[in-house]
C-alpha cells in the first residue's frame, strides 16, 4: 500500500494501480477518460484526463513527510499539467483535480471534440449511455467559439463486416476499438488510416472485422461510432429492460444481461432487443463473444415448436398437453427400461427434475446421459478441478497455463480471452495438440502429438516430472503403481522442457478438451493431467487446477447430478424402451445417434423440428433459456442464476416443470412450482450444491475495475451486475488433508489404418439454435474438411473438391480445404455444419470419392 | 323600482350576442395556441419528420407515447438520416396534453394540433397509430417511402446554424 494524495486528502492505496482506477474506486473521484480503458495499456491519446501532479517532499535522509504550516504535506507540483490515465500511483503522489486549470483543460478537450461532432444524439444508439454526451454534461463549456459550418461531414454508414458498423463522424479516434482487438482479441483486423482530421478507422481483413469478439469494441467505444447490425436503431438505451442471464452456448458461463422490451411486430410481447455483457470480474470480466451477443435469436423465431406433437399413423401431429402427458404417463409406467439423454442447454433444475423422473420410473444412474457425450472425468474433477477462488485477473508471471486436446479460442473463446491476457501478463502457454490453433501463436512450448497419441503426450511430461525428480508424492495415493508404469513409458525429449516449466511455476491451469480423442481414451486423458497436476502439487490452491472444456454450457452441472457421457454411449448402442431426449439433437448431429430410431417410444423436448424430432414419438416445446429461471454450472465449477427476460412463446414450458409434472402423475410426489423449489430440493440432496440457494447465487459484489454502474462512461456499456456472481464448489484437493488418486494410465494408440478422421469444434456451427441467428449466416463456414497437402495430392483432390467420405456405414459430403497446417493422415472435419450427422469421434475413414470439381478448377 | 332594474339586465342580454354555442351542430373555434390532437407532420416533398428517436416519448409525463424505430434505406426513405419511426402510438385517454412531446421533439415533427373531437368506445380505439397521427403528403408530395439519390439525405436534423 502507498499513499496519495487527491485533491489534498490522503488515501491507502495498493501500489502499482493505475492513477484513474484508484482515485475512482478509492476517492470516488471520477477523472474523465476517453481512451483510457481499465483493461488496456494507457496510451494517453485523448488528453480528457489531464490534472496537476506533483510529489510530496520528503525529507532527504529521514525520508519523513515535510509539512507546511497548516501541518499538511509539502508538495512539489509539475509547471504542466499530466495526463493521469499514464500514471501509476507511487508513495508521495499527489494530484489536484478541482482547480480553474484543470477545469478549463476539461473544457478545451470537449469542445475540440465536438467541433466535428455530428451531435445526432437523437437517432444515435449510444444516446443515454454515451461517455461523450455524459462529459460534455458534466465538463463541456456550453458554449463553443467554433462555427457550425466547419463542421465535419463524413460517411456515417461505414461498414466494418456485415456485423458491425461505423459512423465516421462520431468517432473521437481513441483507438479503443483498435487496441481491444489487437492487443487483447489478437487480431489484426482494424487500424488507423491516414492522418489529421482525414483520420479513420478502417478493417484490414478479409473478411472484413474478421475477429470473434468484434461486438465488445462497440461496448467500450465511447461514443456511438460502433453500431452493431444487430441492434441498430432496436431501442433507447433507457427504455431497455436489463434481465440478468448467462450465456446459454459456452462453458466459461459468461455473465449476461438481456436488454428486453415490448415490441410491436413480435404481437406486442416482451422480445430480447440486445445481449450485453454483464460485469463478473471472476469470469467474463466485461466481454462476450459474438456467438453469445448475437446468437439469441432462436428465443423468438417463427419455427419454435409452440404445441406439443404426437405420432399418429407416422406423422407428428398437434396435440394437447394433457393427451401428451396421459401417452408419456402410460409409456413411462410399464417400460421395461427407460434412458435420457440432456442436452447441453438443460439447467440443474431441468436436469434434476429429469433426473428424478427416470429414476421414479426404473432406471438408473446409468441411464444419464449426457449430449454431446464427448468428454469424460467428472470424477477427476471433483478432485483436481481448478481451486474455488482461482481468477485469470490474478495470473501473470509464475502461472503456466496448458492447453490439451482444444481449439480454446473456438470452443470457450472467453476462456481463451482471459488466458491469453494471462500471457499477456507473464504467463507461459503450453499447447499440447495435434495441429496448431490460435493459442499457438502466444505459446512458449507448441507440442504436437499424433492424433490418438494425447495420453501419450500428458504421460511423456508426467515420467519427465518424475524422472526428474520433480515431483512431490506426498499427497498422491497409488504413487509406487504409476512409478512402476512410468518406466515403460518412452518420455519424449521434445516435453523436457515443458515438464520443467510446469514443475516449476507457481501455479499451473491445465485446459482439457477432447480434440481428436475417443470416449474412452479423453477418461484416460482427464486422468493424466491430473497426474501431472498432484504430482506437482498444483491442486487446491487458488489458480491451480483442472477446466474441462466442456461441450455446452451446462455440462457441469449435468455430471454434477450424476449425468455421464458413458451413459449415453450405452444408450446409443443398447436404446432403452422408452428414450427421453431433452433439448439436444444427437440424430441430426451424430452418425453414431442412428441406432437410436430403435427405441420403442421416443419423446423428445425441443425447441425445434429436428432430426431426433422426426423419430419422436412425443414432441414436447421446451422453453429457451431467455424465458425461464434457472442455473447453469460452468466449468469452473461456478452456479449462476440466470433470470426469466421474454414472453412464453407457445405452450412452452420449462423442462423441470414438464417432468416435475409427468414424476407427480407417477409417484404422487410434490411437484415444485418453481425452480427455485428445484434448486432448494437440489441443495439438500446434492453435497456439493449445498450452498447453491437461489439466494446465495443472487449475491453480489462490488467489482474492480469499476465499469457499467450509473456513469457509464468509464468503461463501456458493460452492465453491472445485479443478478448475481455465482458460487463454486469446492474440490476435493482443497482439503489439504485429502489424499488425490494417482493412477497409471495406458498410452496405446490405436492400431487402425487409414486416414483418420478427426472432428474438431467450431464456434459458429449449424447447431439447431444458432444456425437461427440468421445475422451470423455469414460467419458459419460451409460443411468442409481440412486435409494436408500431402493427403490431398495422393488422393488427387484439390482445394475446394467435394467429396464423399464415407464413415462407419455413414457417408458425408463436404468441400475440402487443402490446409498445411493439418498433418498428413489426418483429416479435420468441423461438428454440425451440414444437414447430416458427422462423426462425434476420431475414426478412420472409409473411402473418400471426389463429387465434383472445384469451381475454380472448372474454369474455362 | 328594482324589479324594473332587474328586467333591464335581463333584456340587454337577451339582445346581445350569444355566448353558448350550439355545440355540435356548430363549433367554436380554438385559439391558435391550442393543444389538441398530435399530428406527426410532413416536409413539403412528402418525407416524415419524424425520425424514430422517442425523446416525445422520453418526455412524456404521461408514458402514452411508443415508439419503434428502424433503419432507412436510400431505396426506401421514410424520413432524412439513418432512423425512421416503424411504429408511433400515442394513447390518447393516457395523454394530459402538456405539449412536452412537441418541446423535447429535434425535428418539429410533432406537433399539438387543434382537433379535440375524441371519444371513443372502447379502450383499444384510443390507441392513434402512425397512419391516423401523419398529416396527409402536401400537394407536389409523394407518400413515404421514397426512393431517393444515395447520400441526398443522410442528415436527420437540419444543420445548426450559427446564432446570428
Ligand atoms: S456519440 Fe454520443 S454525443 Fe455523439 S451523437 Fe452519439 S450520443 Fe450524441
Ligand atoms: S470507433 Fe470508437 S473506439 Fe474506435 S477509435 Fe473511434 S471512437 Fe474510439
Ligand atoms: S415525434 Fe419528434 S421526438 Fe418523437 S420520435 Fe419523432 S422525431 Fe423523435
Ligand atoms: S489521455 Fe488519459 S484518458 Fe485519454
Amino acid at each position: 500500500m502507498v499513499t496519495i494524495y487527491i485533491d489534498g486528502v490522503g488515501y491507502e492505496v495498493p501500489a502499482g494501480t493505475n492513477l484513474v482506477d484508484v482515485a475512482k474506486f478509492y476517492a470516488d473521484n471520477d477523472i474523465p477518460v476517453f481512451c483510457y480503458h481499465p483493461k488496456m495499456a494507457p496510451v494517453g491519446m485523448c488528453r480528457m484526463c489531464l490534472v496537476e501532479m506533483g510529489s510530496v517532499e520528503k525529507d532527504k535522509e529521514s525520508g519523513t513527510v515535510l509539512l507546511d504550516e497548516q501541518g499538511s504535506p509539502k508538495i512539489r507540483w509539475m509547471p504542466k499539467m499530466q495526463t493521469a490515465c499514464t500514471q501509476t500511483v507511487y508513495d508521495g503522489l499527489a494530484i489536484r483535480t478541482n482547480t480553474q486549470q484543470v477545469t478549463e483543460a476539461r473544457e478545451d478537450i470537449v469542445e475540440f471534440l465536438l467541433t466535428s461532432h455530428p451531435l445526432d444524439c437523437p437517432i444515435c444508439d449510444k444516446g443515454g449511455e454515451c461517455p461523450l454526451q455524459n462529459l460534455t454534461m458534466r465538463h463541456g463549456p456550453g458554449v463553443s467559439v467554433f462555427y457550425f459550418e466547419d463542421k465535419m461531414h463524413l460517411a456515417k454508414h461505414v461498414p466494418l463486416g456485415e456485423l458491425i458498423y461505423l459512423d465516421r463522424e462520431r468517432c473521437i479516434q481513441c483507438a479503443r476499438c483498435i487496441r481491444f482487438s489487437d492487443e487483447l482479441a489478437g487480431d489484426d483486423v482494424l487500424a488507423f488510416h491516414e492522418r489529421g482530421r482525414a483520420l479513420q478507422i478502417v478493417t484490414v481483413s478479409d473478411p472484413p472485422f474478421d475477429s470473434k469478439f468484434s461486438g465488445n469494441t462497440t461496448d467500450i467505444c465511447p461514443v456511438g461510432a460502433l453500431t452493431t447490425a444487430d441492434f441498430r436503431f432496436g431501442a433507447r438505451p433507457w427504455e431497455l429492460k436489463e434481465v440478468p442471464s448467462i450465456d446459454p452456448y459456452g462453458p466459461e458461463g459468461a455473465n449476461i444481461s438481456l436488454s428486453t422490451r415490448l415490441d410491436r411486430d413480435s404481437g406486442g410481447g416482451i422480445i430480447i432487443k440486445r445481449v450485453m455483457p454483464r460485469q463478473n470480474e471472476h469470469v467474463n470480466e466485461i466481454w462476450i463473444s459474438d456467438k453469445t451477443r448475437f446468437g439469441h435469436h432462436h428465443t423468438r423465431h417463427i419455427d419454435r415448436l409452440v404445441t406439443p406433437l404426437h405420432r399418429e399413423k407416422n406423422t407428428l401431429i398437434e396435440t394437447t398437453w394433457d393427451k401428451a402427458f396421459k401417452q408419456i404417463i402410460d409409456k413411462l409406467k410399464g417400460a421395461t427400461s427407460v434412458g435420457a439423454i440432456a442436452g447441453p442447454g438443460l439447467s440443474n433444475e431441468d436436469l434434476w427434475e429429469l433426473r428424478q423422473l427416470v429414476l421414479a420410473v426404473g432406471g438408473s444412474e446409468k441411464s444419464l446421459g449426457i449430449w454431446p457425450a464427448t468428454m469424460s472425468g467428472g470424477e477427476v474433477v471433483k478432485q483436481v478441478g481448478i481451486a474455488k477462488g482461482s481468477n485469470f485477473n490474478t495470473m501473470g508471471k509464475g502461472t503456466v497455463i496448458v492447453l490439451v486436446a482444444t481449439d480454446l479460442e473456438e470452443e470457450a473463446p472467453i476462456w481463451w480471452l482471459r488466458a491469453k491476457a494471462a500471457r499477456d501478463r507473464g504467463a507461459t502457454v503450453v499447447v499440447l495438440n495435434g495441429r496448431p490453433t490460435k493459442m499457438d501463436r502466444y505459446a512458449k512450448f507448441s507440442l504436437r502429438h499424433e492424433y490418438g497419441d494425447a495420453v501419450g503426450a500428458i504421460n511423456s511430461l508426467t515420467a519427465h516430472i518424475v524422472n526428474g525428480n520433480h515431483h512431490k508424492a506426498d499427497r498422491a495415493e497409488g504413487f509406487a503403481e504409476l512409478q512402476k508404469a512410468l518406466k515403460k513409458v518412452k518420455a519424449d525429449d521434445r516435453y523436457a522442457a515443458a515438464a520443467e516449466a510446469i514443475a516449476g511455476a507457481d501455479n499451473v491451469v491445465v485446459f482439457c478438451g477432447a480434440e481428436g480423442v475417443t470416449l474412452a481414451q479423453h477418461a484416460e486423458l482427464m486422468q493424466a493431467c491430473a497426474n501431472v497436476l498432484i504430482l506437482t502439487g498444483h491442486v487446491g490452491r487458488t489458480n491451480n487446477g483442472l477446466i474441462p472444456v466442456w461441450p455446452g454450457a451446462n455440462t457441469q452441472g449435468a455430471i454434477d447430478l450424476g449425468y455421464t457421457a458413458e451413459a449415453t454411449a450405452e444408450l446409443l448402442q443398447n436404446p432403452p424402451a422408452v428414450l427421453i431426449v431433452a433439448g439436444c439433437n444427437p440424430v441430426g448431429e451424430d452418425i453414431a445417434a442412428a441406432n437410436l430410431r430403435n427405441a420403442d417410444f421416443v419423446i423428445v423436448t425441443s425447441q425445434f423440428d429436428t432430426a431426433t424430432t422426426a423419430i419422436a414419438d412425443v414432441v414436447l416445446p421446451q422453453q429457451s433459456f431467455a424465458e425461464r429461471e434457472g442455473t447453469f454450472t460452468s466449468g469452473e465449477r461456478r452456479v449462476q442464476r440466470f433470470y426469466a427476460a421474454q414472453g412464453v412463446i407457445g405452450e412452452s414450458f420449462p423442462d423441470w416443470k414438464i417432468f416435475a409434472q409427468v414424476r407427480h402423475a407417477i409417484d404422487k410426489s410434490t411437484a415444485k412450482v418453481s425452480a427455485g423449489a428445484v434448486m432448494a430440493e437440489i441443495t439438500k440432496s446434492v453435497a456439493a450444491y449445498s450452498a447453491m440457494g437461489y439466494k446465495n447465487l443472487a449475491q453480489v459484489e462490488r467489482q474492480f475495475p469499476d465499469v457499467g454502474g450509473t456513469d457509464q462512461y468509464y468503461g463501456g456499456t458493460a452492465y453491472q451486475n445485479t443478478g448475481g456472481i455465482g458460487v463454486q464448489w469446492p474440490v476435493s484437493a482443497e482439503n489439504a488433508e485429502a489424499k488425490l488418486n494417482v493412477v497409471p494410465v495406458s498410452s496405446e494408440k490405436s492400431k487402425a489404418k487409414g486416414l483418420l478422421v478427426v472432428p474438431t469444434t467450431l464456434l459458429y456451427d449449424r447447431g439447431m439454435l444458432f444456425v437461427r441467428s440468421e445475422i451470423m449466416s455469414l460467419r458459419i463456414p460451409p460443411a468442409h474438411a481440412n486435409f494436408s497437402p500431402a493427403d490431398a495430392q495422393k488422393l488427387k483432390l484439390q482445394d475446394g473438391d467435394m467429396v464423399e467420405i464415407n464413415l462407419e456405414g455413414a457417408s458425408l459430403t463436404v468441400q475440402i480445404i487443402v490446409n498445411e497446417t493439418i498433418p498428413a493422415g489426418v483429416i479435420t472435419l468441423p461438428k454440425c455444419l451440414s444437414d447430416q450427422p458427422g462423426p462425434f469421434a476420431p475414426m478412420v475413414a472409409g473411402s473418400i470419392e471426389k463429387v465434383a470439381q472445384a469451381l475454380a478448377a472448372t474454369g474455362d | 323600482m328594482g324589479l324594473i332594474n332587474g328586467l333591464m339586465t335581463t333584456i340587454k342580454h337577451v339582445l346581445q350576442e350569444k355566448a353558448t354555442f350550439q355545440y355540435p351542430e356548430v363549433e367554436r373555434p380554438v385559439r391558435e395556441r391550442y393543444k389538441g390532437r398530435h399530428a406527426l407532420k410532413r416536409y413539403d416533398n412528402g418525407m416524415e419528420k419524424c425520425i424514430g428517436c422517442a425523446l416525445c416519448a422520453a418526455a412524456c409525463p404521461a408514458d402514452a407515447i411508443w415508439v419503434e424505430a428502424a433503419e432507412n434505406t436510400d431505396d426506401e426513405r421514410y424520413s432524412p438520416g439513418e432512423r425512421y419511426a416503424k411504429t408511433y402510438e400515442i394513447n390518447m385517454l393516457r395523454c394530459i396534453f402538456c405539449g412536452y412531446c412537441e418541446d423535447a421533439c429535434p425535428t418539429e415533427a410533432i406537433v399539438l394540433e387543434h382537433e379535440y373531437k375524441l371519444s371513443f368506445t372502447d379502450r383499444r380505439d384510443s390507441i392513434y397509430t402512425k397512419d391516423m397521427l401523419i398529416d396527409p403528403v402536401p400537394p407536389g408530395g409523394q407518400d413515404t417511402p421514397h426512393q431517393v439519390e444515395p447520400h441526398s439525405y443522410d442528415r436527420p436534423i437540419p444543420d445548426m446554424e450559427n446564432p446570428k
